[in-house]
Formats: C-alpha cells, structure tokens, sequence
C-alpha cells in the first residue's frame, strides 16, 4: 500500500480523526460544519433515493426476486418490529425506523473500507483531512437521536399531555412523602425526570458514535501494523484486519438495529395508553 | 467531537430521508406486501370455501345415492309384489277358465248323452217294433208276449 508514507507523518491516530472542516465563524466552535460527513450522507442519502426511484419502477405483485425480494425481508422484519411493540397503529413509525436501521447500516458499512482509501481519494483533490465514516461524527448520531427524541416529546404531549406532565413533577418521591412536603420534592422530581428524558438522545447517539469511532480507531492501528511493522506485521495486520473487518461489519448492522429498536421502543413508550 | 453546524444539516438530511424513504420505498413496498397477503388470504378462503362446497356436494351426492338406492330398491319391491299379484291373478283366471272349460265340455257332453239317448230309444222302439211285427207275424199272442216286449224295451233303457 503505497499510502504509508501521507499516513504516518502527522501525528499518527489522531492526524487521521480530523474533520474536513468549513470554518464559518472562527471564534464560534459552534459556527462550522464538516464537509465530509455532509458529503458522504448526503451520497449515501442519494444513492438510497435512487435506489428507491429505482426500485419503485420494477415492484411486481407477484413473487419478488432479486433486490425486491431482499427489501421486503428487511421491510417485512421492521414491520413485524414496529407491530410487535406499538399498541396502535401509527403509518409513521415504520418507515421512519426503516430509514434509521438502513441508514445507519449502509453508513456503518462504509468503515469496512481499507482505512485510508476514501481519505487518499480526497487528497488526491486537495482535502488535507477526510473522514469516510458519518456515524463516526457525534453530528450525525446525535441528529439522528435528537430527532427522535423531539417526536416522543411530540407524542407525549399530543397524546396524554396531563399525563405526562404529572409524570414529570410526581414521579417518583410525591406518593412517598406526606402532603404538605409534597412541594418540596416537586422541584427534585422534575430534575430526576428531565435527566431521565435527556439520557435518552444522550444514550441513543453516544453508543451509536462510541462503537463506531472505537471501531475506526482500532481499523487506524490495524492499519498502522500493517504498514509500519515490517512483513510480520504486515502478515499479522492483514488477518487482524480481515477478521476485525468481519466483526465490526456485524457491529455496524448489529448498532443500526439497536439504534432502530430503541427508536421504536422510546416511542411505542410514548404511545401506550395511560393506566389508571 | 462537538457538536456543530453539522448536526443542524444532519437533521435535515435524516428528516428528508425519512420522508423520501416514506413515500418512495417503504410505503409502496408496504402497500405492495399487504395487497400480496391479502390476496393469498383471499385465495386461501377461497381455497377453503371450495373445499366445502366440494365436501358438501360429495355429502349430497352421496345422500342422494343413499335415497335413489332406498328408492330402487322400494320400486324393485313393488315390481316383484305386482308380478306375484299378476301371476297369481293370470293363475286364478286360467284355472277359472278351465273350469268353465270343463264345465261347458260336462254339460255338452251332457246334452250329447242326452241326445244319443233320445235317439237309441227312439231306435230300439223301431227295433222292438219290428221284433214286435217278426214276433206277432209268427205267433201274436198278446199276453204272451208284452213281457218280452216290456223287457226288450226296459232292456234298452236299462242303463239310462
């Protein structure tokens, strides 16, 4: 692998775990955007569109076959996912777990790529730093969880809103105390109930990034065994590589489903009817 | 690692994503696979209706079997009774018309006796009186021979 040389030099690891950056406002960390993890999610999103479009044009009612066989296994398996656990029917839920377990799987099998393959393509057009990965950006994980957050919060306010806001100032010390300290543990329920609620997105987007990042990290010191520690090394890096390859493909897929299940869980939590 | 513009664009695109996946990929493949199961639901009622109807026409048919059997049986029955009844009948008849037969052949037989009768004694006078002239032209004596004559004649009816 003639890359070794551009790999080494800037600071090993963590040279590689650079974002392409667009700084919009430099004294604003907040006020920049990482062109790569954009660019390949938006490619990913497109390329998941057309195949789509694609798709859309050769459906047959009768026996599928082929690509049309293998998305109605994976349309049929969330289904069943969704239905098992909603207590009503809601035409949202579905496609939007659909679209988390298929986004995130496609996104985390792009990591199964050599290591620096798609960062040396960008250096060939002049990108210093380029990562391949988006589930490796907190960005997109985050995005991804906030958004789910937002439509549980959604459902528990238009579906039982006097519900859930008891819940969240009488859970779970008010029964316990007698009546008139009953305010005084208000405030402390409200804090135990929102770091509750916000440990969901927080979980949700950091296990997703953590797994991934963790992963891209050991593919960088694979790699560098690979390239760095003479025909041994070599050797041993490229099985370690293969079989690391295999395991964290399995990982990917394995998070995209996790990712998916716990969507569909947070908010089937937010669809079940009040018990009285 | 912190968050940034990135994850306002992030939002954007999984939003936008959900709904293209939404209206271009899930919800026909969805439409697709429950207009499927539908139809092999329909085709597995139907399926199961026309094994009934095939139950219930072999139940018919065989009930039908059953009554026509009972029927054929009933008619073969009635059949065997009228033809002893006719036979028996013809029987009666034929021996009636025997007997009238026979009775008719007694009576003529009768009348021929009769006849026959008449005519042998109508016979055996001429025959006496002729006996009677050969004798009286030979001998009459009246006293004499009125008992001949008498037990000529008695002779001849003797056995009438």
């Amino acid at each position: 692998m003639g890359l070794a040389d551009t790999s080494h030099g800037e600071g090993g690891i963590a040279g590689h775990l650079q974002y392409w950056t667009l700084k919009i406002d430099e004294s604003n960390p907040f006020m920049q955007i990482h062109l790569d993890t954009m660019l390949v999610s938006i490619v990913v999103a497109a390329g998941l569109f057309i195949f789509a479009l694609w798709l859309k044009c050769r459906l047959v009612e009768g026996a599928p076959s082929g690509a049309q066989n293998f998305m109605e296994s994976v349309v049929g398996f969330i289904d069943t996912t969704v239905k098992d656990n909603f207590p009503v029917h809601n035409p949202l839920i579905a496609p939007l777990a659909f679209t988390v377990f298929v986004f995130i799987a496609l996104i985390n099998t792009i990591d199964i790529l050599p290591a620096f393959l798609l960062g040396n393509i960008a250096h060939l057009f002049g990108v210093e730093h380029f990562r391949p990965v988006p589930t490796n950006d907190l960005n997109l994980p985050a995005a991804m969880a906030v958004s789910v957050f937002i439509l549980v919060l959604y459902y528990e306010f238009k579906l039982k809103p006097a519900h859930f806001l008891k819940e969240l100032v009488m859970e779970p010390f008010t029964s316990l105390v007698p009546v008139y300290l009953r305010p005084f543990v208000m405030p402390i329920n409200l804090i135990l109930k929102l770091v509750e609620e916000v440990a969901k997105p927080l979980s949700l987007s950091f296990r997703l990034f953590g797994n991934m990042f963790a992963g891209e990290v050991i593919f960088l010191l694979i790699a560098f065994l690979l390239l760095g520690g003479g025909a041994i090394g070599m050797a041993a890096g490229f099985f370690v590589g293969v079989a690391w390859t295999i395991f964290h493909l399995f990982i990917g897929i394995l998070q995209a489903f996790i990712f998916m299940i716990l969507t569909v869980v947070y908010l089937s939590i937010a669809h079940q009817p009040v018990e009285h | 690692m912190s968050l940034d513009l990135t994850f306002i664009g992030q939002i954007v695109v999984f939003l936008t994503l959900v709904f293209l996946m939404r209206k271009y990929l899930y919800g026909p493949m969805a439409e697709l696979m429950e207009a499927r199961s539908n139809k092999i639901a329909e085709g597995l009622a139907a399926a199961d209706a026309g094994k009934e109807a095939f139950a219930n026409a072999q139940a018919e048919i065989a009930e039908q079997l059953a009554e026509a059997r009972t029927k054929a049986v009933e008619i073969i029955a009635a059949a065997e009774k009228r033809a002893a009844e006719l036979s028996e009948e013809s029987v009666a008849r034929a021996r009636n018309e025997a007997e009238g037969i026979i009775d008719s052949a007694r009576e003529e037989v009768h009348a021929e006796l009769n006849r026959a009768r008449q005519t042998l004694r109508s016979e055996v006078a001429g025959i006496a009186m002729m006996a009677a002239e050969s004798v009286v032209e030979a001998e009459l004596d009246a006293s004499r021979h009125s008992a001949l004559i008498e037990g000529i004649v008695s002779k001849g009816f003797g056995n009438a």
